[in-house]
C-alpha cells in the first residue's frame, strides 16, 4: 500500500464520518461545523486525483464563503431541536431499512464488480509540465462554453429570485429615514402648541379617551 | 472560436430570450408603479420574436452547435414553439391576476423569461451537462415564482417543499448520470448511445443509472410516486405560477426524457420500459382517483396533471416511432389545454378573491357563456371526449400501445380515464346545470378573451383536423 | 377548379355558421343576407361549374383535400369528385336551395307566431332557420361532391342530423317532435345497413376511395360471403347500401317517416323532403353504379322495392286531406319511379327525373305553402277551394307544377317519367314484368291524386270561413318569385336535358353500364329529337292513362263536386275497406308502433327494472361509484402534507425500482 492509498483512505473515511455527524448532531452549528470537515477531506481527496485547482477552490468557496454564511444564518435561526427529534425515532425502522437496503445495491454495483481496477486501470501520473487551471480554462472556455454561460444565467436566477424574495418595504416597521426627517417644513410638519381656554366640561373617562383617539 | 454563426444561429431563440430578460430586468428598475404593464408587451414581443427566430432558424437537417452541447432538429424546432405559444398564453392570462394583487412586477417577467429560456436549452440539449443546467435553470425560475407571493403563507410552504424535493430529484438525477459516465465515459449523448449500443443491458451499472434517470423524469413530470409535491404545489402556488407551471415545462420535460433514454439510451429501451409502465400505470390509476376527492379545483388539476403525464408515459413506453409521435402530440396539446384551464380560474378570480374551488364555477354559464364554453370544451379535451384534441391524444397513444402488443395497458388505462371523465363532467355540470353562487360580474380584458377563445377553439380545431400537427410530431421521429 | 369547389362547399357553412352563432347579433335582416350570399355564390359558382362541363369540356376532378387520419392501411380523408354525374346534382341542390331560401324570407317572416308568448326557445327563431337550411346546403353538397365513403357517410348523417332539426323546428308542438322522432328512429334502422354496407367494403376491399374501390370490383364479382347461407359479396354489399337508401329516400316499408316529417315548415319540405336530401338515395345508387351493375340480385331487389313505394304510396295520397301530405305521397310515389329506374339499370333516366322532380316538386311544395300563408297556416284542403281568383300566380304555378308531375306531354315530367317506364319494359331482370305493370298503374294514380289535389284547391266552391276569405291576398314577391322561376324550369329543363342526358353520352365517365343491363338503348335508337319525343309521347298508352286520370278527377272533383261538396266522403265510404286500408296506410304505422316500439319499450322495461337498476346503477354504478369514492378518500389522505413523508415515498420508489429492475 502506498502512501497516497493510505492518504486516500484516511481522507475517505474522515469525509464518510464527518458526512455522518453532520445528519446526526442536535446543534445544527456544530452541523454546520462538520460540514467543513467533510468539505476539506473532499478536496484533499480531489489534490490526490491531481485535480488540485478544485481542490483549493473548493475551499475557498465553499469552506471560506459559503459555510461561513451558513453559520450566519444558522447561528440567528432558532430551530426548536426537540420537535425535529421527536419523529425520528418513529420513522427509524422504515428509514432504516431502506437506507440499508439501498446500501446493499449501490455497493454492489459500484463495488469493484463494476469499477475495478480491472474495469478502470489507473491512467498515469500527469507530468509536472501539466498546468492543472490552464487545461481547465481551455475547456471550460472552448468546449464547454455554452454550459458556463448557462451556468452564470443560472447564477442571475439565483439572485433575482433571493433578492425577489427577501428585499422589500416594509409597512410595519417603525425606522426612520433622516433624509425624509431632513425635509419637514414649518407649519403642517411640525407640533403647533396652542393656547385653550381652560373652562371646558368636567373630565369624564369618555372624552378623555376621546381626546387620546384624536389625531396630532 | 465557438462564437461563430455555425453555432450561434441554432441558438438564436435561447439568445432573444435571455436578451428579452436582461431588458426587462434593466427596464423594470426605471418604470413607475403604473407603467408595469410596459414589462408585459417586452416579454410578449421577446416571446414573439424568439417564435419567429424558431421558425426561421428551424426546419432542415439536424445541427449540433457547441461541441456537440446542442442540437436543433425538427423536434426541437416543434417543441421549442409549443413551449413559446403556451408561454406566452399564460403570460397574457396572468396579467390581469397580478395586477389586481400588485404583484405585477418586473421580477415576475424575469423569472417566467428565465425559466422559457431553461425550457428551450432543455429541448435542444444534446449533452448531460446542458441538459442538466437547462433543469436547474427552469426549476430555480419556477421555485421562486411558486413563492412569489410574499405574503401567501401557502405560497411559501409549497415553494420550500418544492424546492427540497427537487434537490432531493436533480440530486438522484445527477447520481444517475454519473453512472451512466462512470460506464459510458461521455456525456454526450450521441457517444452515450454508441457506448449503450455495445454494452447492452447486460451491464448493471447502465441499468443502475437509468433507474434513477427515470425517477429524475418521473419526479419532474410528477409520475407516482413521485408526484408527492404536484397536488401541494398547484394548491399553494399562486394561480398564474401554477398555470405556468403545469403546462409549458411538460413540453421541456417531454424533450428531456426523448434526449435521455430514447436518443441516449435507446439500447437499453426494455429497461427503462418496464419502469415507465409502472410508472404509467400507478400515474393513471392514482391521478384519476384521487382527484374525484378533491374539492379544490387547483388540486384537482394536480392530479389531473398526474394522470395526463401517465398517458405520455404510455406513448413513450410503447418505443415506435408511432409511440414518440403520439406523445409528443399528447404532450403538447395537454400543455395547451392546461394553460386554458387555469386561464379560466385567472379569469374568475378577482381583486381580493381566488376562484380556486369547485364551487366558484357554478354557473358560469349565466355569467359568462362564452368563457363557459371555453371551459366545457377544455373539460371535455381533458376527459377524452371526442371530437376534442383530447380524445385524438388519447386515441393516438392507445393505439400504439396496442400496436406494440401491450394490451392490458390500453385497457388500464381507459378504465381509469372512464373514471376520469367524472370528475370533469362535474365541472361542466356545475358550469351549466347549477345557479351562481355570487352575482359579481366577471371583469376581463380583450386581450385575454381573445387568447381564451383562440385557446379553447385550438382544442376543438386541433381534434377536428389533427392532421397537420400530427404529421409535424411524426416528421420529428423518422 | 380545387379552389372553386372547395368555395362552393364552404360558403354555405360560412353562411350557417354566421346565421347560427351571431343570428341574435347581426339580426334578421343580416342572417338572411348572409346565409342568401353563401348560397348565392354556390349556386352561381355550380352553374359556371356546369357551363363548364357543357361548354368546356371540363375533366372530371378526383382530388384529395385533407387527410384526416390513416388507419391500417385505409385512409381516412376529405376529397371531391366532381364528374358530370355530381355537378349536376350540385346545380340541382344549390339552385333550388337558393329558390327555397329567398321564398324562407317570406314563409317565416311572421314565425313568432309560431311560437307560444314570450317561450325562451322561440327567440332568433327565424335566423336559426337560415342557419339550418344553409347548414343543410353545406351537408348536402358534401354528400354528392364526396370521393370516398367516409365523407359520404359524414354527409348522409349530417343531412339527416338537419332534417331532424327541422321537422322538429317548431319544438314546442308535440307533434312536431314525434315527427322528427320517428324520422330519426327509422333512417337509423337504414343507416345500420348503409353503414354495414361501408364496412363490407372497407373489409374487402381496404379502401374507402371510390375510385379504388370501383376500380377492383370486378375482381370480387364472384367472390361469396358466408352469410344467410352464402351470397354473393356484391348483392350483399348492395343490398346493404341500398337499404341505407331505403332510409334515406323512404322506400317502402321504411317510408313512414316521411309524410310525418310534414311537420316541418314548409320550405324544407320543399327543399329536404322533396328535391334533394330524400334522392341522396338514388344518387348514391347511381354513384355506385359500378358496384350495383355486378349483382343481379340486388338490381331486381331495388326495382321491386322502387315500384312497390310507386303505387301503393299513390294510392294513399288518394285519401289524404292535408295539402302538404297529399304532397308529400306523391313524394314518395315519384322516388319510387326513381328507385325503380335505378333497378331497371336507367340510371340516366332515374337522375334526369331527379332533376325534373326536383324542380316541379319542390314549386309544387312551396306553391302549397303560399297557398297555406294565405290560408292562416289551415292546411285541410275541404276547407279550401275556388283559390284561382285569390292566388292567381300561385294558381298557374301550382297548374304548371302538377302538369308536370302527371308527365303532360311537353313539361319536365313527361321526360323523364316515360324514360322510366319504357327502360322497365326493356329490362330482362326478375320483377321487370311486376315493376312495369306497377308503374304503368302509377301514372293514372299520379294524375288522379295530383288533379283530386289541383280541383279541390284552386276550383268549385269557396269553403273557407269568411275570415279567412277576407284576408286571402297573393303572397309577396319574395314567395312569388321563386314560384315562377321553378314553374319555367318545370316547364323547360325537359325539352334543354333529354338529349344530352339520356340519348348523349353525358354520363359516360359516371355511371357504369353493362351491355346487358342497357335498357336505354331502344329509346336511344328511336329518338329523332325532343319534339319527336313529344308526339312519340302523345301515341303512347301513358298518355292515355294520365289523361284519363286528368279527366276523370275533373269530373268526380271540379264537375260533380260543384253539385255535391260531400262527393269526396262518399266516394271513400262506399268504396269501404278499400278505404280503410288506405287511410290506415296498410297499417304501416300500427304495425311499427305496436309490434317494434311496443316491443322494445317492452325489452326496454325489463332491461331497465332488472338490468339497469339492479345490476348496473345498483351494484356496479353506484357499487364501483361507492368503491372509487372510498378509494379517492383514501389516496387523498396519502397525502399528508408533511415534506419527509414526500420524501420517503420518493426514496422507497427509487429502492422499489432499483430492486425490481436491477438487482433481480
Amino acid at each position: 500500500m502506498g502512501f497516497e492509498k493510505f492518504l486516500f483512505y484516511c481522507f475517505a473515511a474522515i469525509a464518510l464520518a464527518s458526512a455522518g455527524m453532520v445528519i446526526s448532531r442536535r446543534n445544527p452549528v456544530h452541523a454546520v461545523l462538520w460540514m467543513v470537515v467533510t468539505f476539506v477531506s473532499g478536496a484533499a481527496l480531489w489534490i490526490l486525483l491531481e485535480a488540485e485547482f478544485l481542490g483549493i477552490v473548493l475551499i475557498l468557496v465553499y469552506v471560506g464563503a459559503v459555510m461561513v454564511l451558513f453559520l450566519f444564518v444558522v447561528m440567528m435561526l432558532d430551530v426548536d431541536i426537540a420537535t425535529l427529534r421527536a419523529c425520528f425515532i418513529r420513522y427509524l425502522p422504515l428509514g432504516a431499512a431502506v437506507a440499508l437496503l439501498m446500501l446493499g445495491e449501490i455497493v454492489w454495483i459500484v463495488g469493484p464488480a463494476n469499477f475495478g481496477l480491472t474495469h478502470f486501470p489507473s491512467p498515469p501520473a500527469a507530468g509536472l509540465d501539466v498546468n492543472n487551471t490552464h487545461d481547465l480554462g481551455m475547456s471550460l472556455y472552448t468546449t464547454y462554453v455554452y454550459p458556463v454561460e448557462l451556468a452564470a444565467v443560472l447564477l442571475l436566477v439565483a439572485i433575482v429570485a433571493a433578492i425577489r424574495l427577501t428585499m422589500r418595504r416594509r409597512t410595519d416597521t417603525k425606522t426612520i429615514d433622516p433624509a425624509v426627517q431632513s425635509r419637514v417644513k414649518k407649519g403642517p410638519d411640525r407640533i403647533r402648541i396652542v393656547k385653550m381656554a381652560s373652562v371646558g366640561p368636567l373630565e369624564t373617562p369618555e372624552t378623555l379617551a376621546e381626546a387620546k383617539d384624536e389625531p396630532r | 472560436m465557438p462564437f461563430n454563426s455555425a453555432n450561434l444561429l441554432p441558438i438564436l431563440p435561447e439568445i432573444a430570450i435571455l436578451i428579452t430578460a436582461a431588458v426587462v430586468l434593466v427596464v423594470d428598475l426605471y418604470l413607475k408603479e403604473k407603467d408595469k404593464g410596459v414589462n408585459h408587451v417586452l416579454a410578449l414581443i421577446g416571446l414573439l420574436v424568439a417564435f419567429v427566430l424558431t421558425g426561421l432558424v428551424g426546419g432542415g437537417e439536424r445541427v449540433l452547435a457547441f461541441d456537440g452541447n446542442v442540437v436543433r432538429d425538427l423536434m426541437s424546432d416543434l417543441l421549442k414553439a409549443g413551449a413559446l405559444i403556451v408561454s406566452a398564453l399564460t403570460l397574457v392570462y396572468a396579467r390581469p391576476w397580478l395586477k389586481d394583487r400588485n404583484l405585477l412586477a418586473g421580477e415576475f417577467y424575469v423569472l417566467s423569461l428565465c425559466a422559457v429560456l431553461g425550457m428551450l436549452v432543455m429541448i435542444s440539449a444534446n449533452t448531460f451537462l446542458t441538459l442538466y443546467l437547462g433543469l436547474e435553470l427552469l426549476a430555480l425560475s419556477l421555485y421562486a415564482l411558486v413563492a412569489f407571493d410574499r405574503d401567501s403563507k401557502l405560497g411559501s410552504e409549497a415553494a420550500m417543499k418544492y424546492f427540497v424535493l427537487g434537490a432531493l430529484g436533480s440530486g438522484l438525477l445527477l447520481y444517475g448520470i454519473s453512472m451512466i459516465y462512470g460506464a459510458t465515459g461521455s456525456i454526450e449523448l450521441g457517444a452515450v448511445a454508441r457506448a449503450v449500443a455495445e454494452q447492452g443491458s447486460g451491464n448493471k451499472v447502465l441499468v443502475f443509472g437509468v433507474a434513477f434517470l427515470v425517477i429524475g423524469i418521473g419526479f419532474k413530470f410528477g409520475a407516482v410516486p413521485f408526484h408527492m409535491w404536484v397536488p401541494d404545489i398547484y394548491e399553494g402556488a399562486p394561480t398564474p405560477v401554477a398555470m405556468f407551471l403545469g403546462s409549458a415545462p411538460k413540453i421541456a420535460a417531454f424533450a428531456m426524457i426523448v434526449r435521455l433514454l430514447v436518443e441516449g439510451l435507446n439500447a437499453l429501451h426494455t429497461d427503462w420500459q418496464g419502469m415507465l409502465a409502472i410508472l404509467a400505470v400507478l400515474s393513471i390509476g392514482l391521478g384519476n382517483v384521487a382527484a374525484i376527492a378533491q374539492s379544490n379545483i387547483k388540486r384537482m388539476f394536480g392530479y389531473s396533471t398526474i394522470s395526463h403525464v401517465g398517458f405520455i408515459f404510455l406513448g413513450l413506453l410503447a418505443g415506435s416511432t408511432q409511440g414518440y409521435a403520439s406523445a409528443m402530440f399528447y404532450t403538447l396539446t395537454y400543455a395547451l389545454m392546461a394553460a386554458g384551464a387555469f386561464g379560466i380560474l385567472t379569469i374568475l378570480s378577482r381583486e381580493g378573491f381566488d376562484a380556486q374551488n369547485l364551487e366558484d364555477l357554478k354557473g358560469l354559464n349565466e355569467r359568462d357563456p362564452w368563457y363557459a364554453a371555453m371551459m366545457a370544451l377544455l373539460m371535455f379535451s381533458a376527459a377524452g371526449v371526442p371530437p376534442t384534441v383530447g380524445f385524438m391524444g388519447k386515441l393516438l397513444v392507445l393505439e400504439a400501445v396496442v400496436r406494440v402488443d401491450m394490451v392490458w395497458l390500453a385497457l388500464v388505462a381507459v378504465f381509469f380515464s372512464i373514471i376520469g371523465a367524472f370528475y370533469y363532467l362535474r365541472v361542466v355540470k356545475f358550469i351549466y346545470f347549477d345557479q351562481p353562487t355570487t352575482a359579481v360580474p366577471i371583469v376581463t380584458t380583450g386581450g385575454v378573451r381573445a387568447a381564451m377563445t383562440v385557446n379553447g377553439l385550438a382544442i376543438l380545431f386541433l381534434g377536428l383536423f389533427p392532421a397537420a400537427l400530427l404529421g409535424l410530431c411524426q416528421a420529428a421521429f423518422p | 377548379m380545387e379552389k372553386v369547389y372547395l368555395t362552393i362547399v364552404l360558403a354555405p357553412l360560412i353562411g350557417a355558421i354566421v346565421a347560427g352563432f351571431f343570428g341574435g347579433r347581426i339580426g334578421r335582416r343580416g342572417a338572411h343576407s348572409v346565409s342568401i350570399l353563401g348560397v348565392s355564390v354556390s349556386a352561381a359558382l355550380s352553374l359556371y361549374t356546369l357551363s363548364r362541363f357543357i361548354w368546356h369540356d371540363e375533366g372530371t376532378f378526383n382530388g384529395t383535400l385533407y387527410t384526416w387520419m390513416v388507419s391500417d392501411g385505409i385512409r381516412f380523408q376529405v376529397g371531391f369528385l366532381v364528374d358530370r354525374l355530381t355537378v349536376l346534382m350540385m346545380a340541382t341542390v344549390t339552385f333550388v336551395s337558393l329558390m327555397v331560401h329567398i321564398y324562407t324570407i317570406g314563409y317565416m317572416a311572421d314565425d313568432e307566431h309560431n311560437w307560444p308568448h314570450d317561450s325562451k326557445v322561440g327567440t332568433n327563431s327565424y335566423q336559426r332557420f337560415f342557419s339550418y337550411i344553409s347548414l343543410f346546403t353545406f351537408a348536402m353538397l358534401m354528400l354528392v361532391m364526396s370521393n370516398n365513403f367516409m365523407q359520404l357517410f359524414f354527409g348522409w348523417e349530417a343531412v339527416g342530423l338537419v332534417s331532424y332539426l327541422l321537422i322538429g323546428f317548431w319544438s314546442v308542438r308535440e307533434s312536431a317532435i314525434f315527427a322528427n322522432l320517428k324520422a330519426f328512429l327509422v333512417n337509423r334502422v337504414g343507416d345500420f345497413g348503409f353503414i354495414l354496407g361501408i364496412a363490407a367494403v372497407a373489409m374487402y376491399f381496404n379502401s374507402m376511395d371510390y375510385k379504388e374501390v370501383f376500380a377492383r370490383a370486378p375482381e370480387f364479382a364472384q367472390t361469396q360471403v358466408a352469410v344467410f347461407g352464402g351470397v354473393s359479396l356484391m348483392t350483399l354489399i348492395c343490398v346493404l347500401l341500398f337499404i341505407g337508401a331505403m332510409g334515406k329516400s323512404a322506400q317502402v316499408p321504411l317510408h313512414v317517416w316521411l309524410p310525418d316529417s310534414m311537420e316541418g315548415p314548409t320550405p324544407i319540405s320543399a327543399l329536404i323532403h322533396a328535391a334533394t336530401m330524400v334522392t341522396a338515395g338514388v344518387f348514391m345508387v347511381a354513384r355506385m353504379s359500378p358496384l350495383y351493375e355486378l349483382s343481379d340480385t340486388a338490381l331486381s331487389f331495388v326495382m321491386i322495392v322502387g315500384a312497390t313505394t310507386a303505387l301503393f304510396t299513390g294510392l294513399i295520397g288518394l285519401v289524404q286531406s292535408d295539402i302538404k301530405r297529399v304532397v308529400a305521397y306523391s313524394t314518395l310515389s315519384q322516388l319510387g319511379y326513381m328507385v325503380t329506374a335505378m333497378g331497371a339499370s336507367a340510371y340516366a333516366a332515374g337522375i334526369f327525373h331527379l332533376m325534373t322532380h326536383a324542380f316541379f316538386k319542390a314549386l309544387l311544395f312551396l306553391a302549397a305553402g303560399s297557398v297555406i300563408l294565405a290560408m292562416h297556416h289551415d292546411q285541410d284542403i275541404r276547407n279550401m277551394g275556388a283559390l284561382r281568383k285569390y292566388l292567381p300566380i300561385t294558381w298557374i304555378t301550382f297548374l304548371v307544377g302538377t302538369l308536370a308531375l302527371t308527365g303532360f306531354p311537353g313539361l319536365a315530367g313527361s321526360f323523364s317519367k316515360d324514360a322510366i317506364i319504357e327502360a322497365v319494359e326493356e329490362s330482362t331482370l326478375y320483377g321487370a314484368h311486376y315493376a312495369s305493370v306497377l308503374l304503368t298503374i302509377g301514372v293514372v294514380v299520379t294524375a288522379l291524386y295530383s288533379f283530386r289535389l289541383y280541383f279541390l284547391v284552386f276550383h268549385g266552391k269557396e269553403r273557407m270561413n269568411d275570415h279567412t276569405r277576407h284576408h286571402l291576398h297573393e303572397s309577396p314577391w319574395v314567395v312569388t318569385v321563386p314560384l315562377v322561376a321553378l314553374a319555367v324550369l318545370s316547364a323547360v329543363s325537359g325539352w334543354l336535358a333529354i338529349e344530352p342526358l339520356l340519348i348523349g353520352d353525358w354520363f359516360k365517365d359516371a355511371i357504369m353500364v353493362t351491355p346487358a343491363h342497357d335498357t336505354l338503348m331502344k329509346i336511344r335508337e328511336e329518338f329523332h329529337g325532343p319534339l319527336q319525343y313529344v308526339i312519340h309521347g302523345l301515341h303512347s298508352e301513358v298518355f292515355y292513362l294520365s289523361m284519363g286520370g286528368m279527366v276523370g278527377a275533373g269530373l268526380i272533383w271540379w264537375f260533380v263536386h260543384s253539385f255535391n261538396p260531400r262527393i269526396d266522403e262518399q266516394i271513400q265510404k262506399y268504396s269501404g275497406p278499400l278505404t280503410w286500408v288506405l287511410v290506415n296506410k296498410y297499417g304501416c304505422d300500427d304495425f311499427n308502433q305496436r309490434v317494434f316500439g311496443g316491443g322494445s319499450q317492452s325489452v326496454g322495461r325489463v332491461f331497465w327494472k332488472g338490468g339497469d337498476e339492479v345490476l348496473i346503477d345498483g351494484a356496479i354504478v353506484n357499487g364501483s361509484a361507492h368503491s372509487v369514492g372510498r378509494l379517492a378518500g383514501l389516496t387523498s389522505r396519502l397525502q399528508t402534507g408533511f415534506l419527509y413523508h414526500y420524501a420517503i415515498a420518493m426514496i422507497v420508489g427509487l429502492v422499489g425500482l432499483l430492486t425490481i429492475f436491477v438487482a433481480l
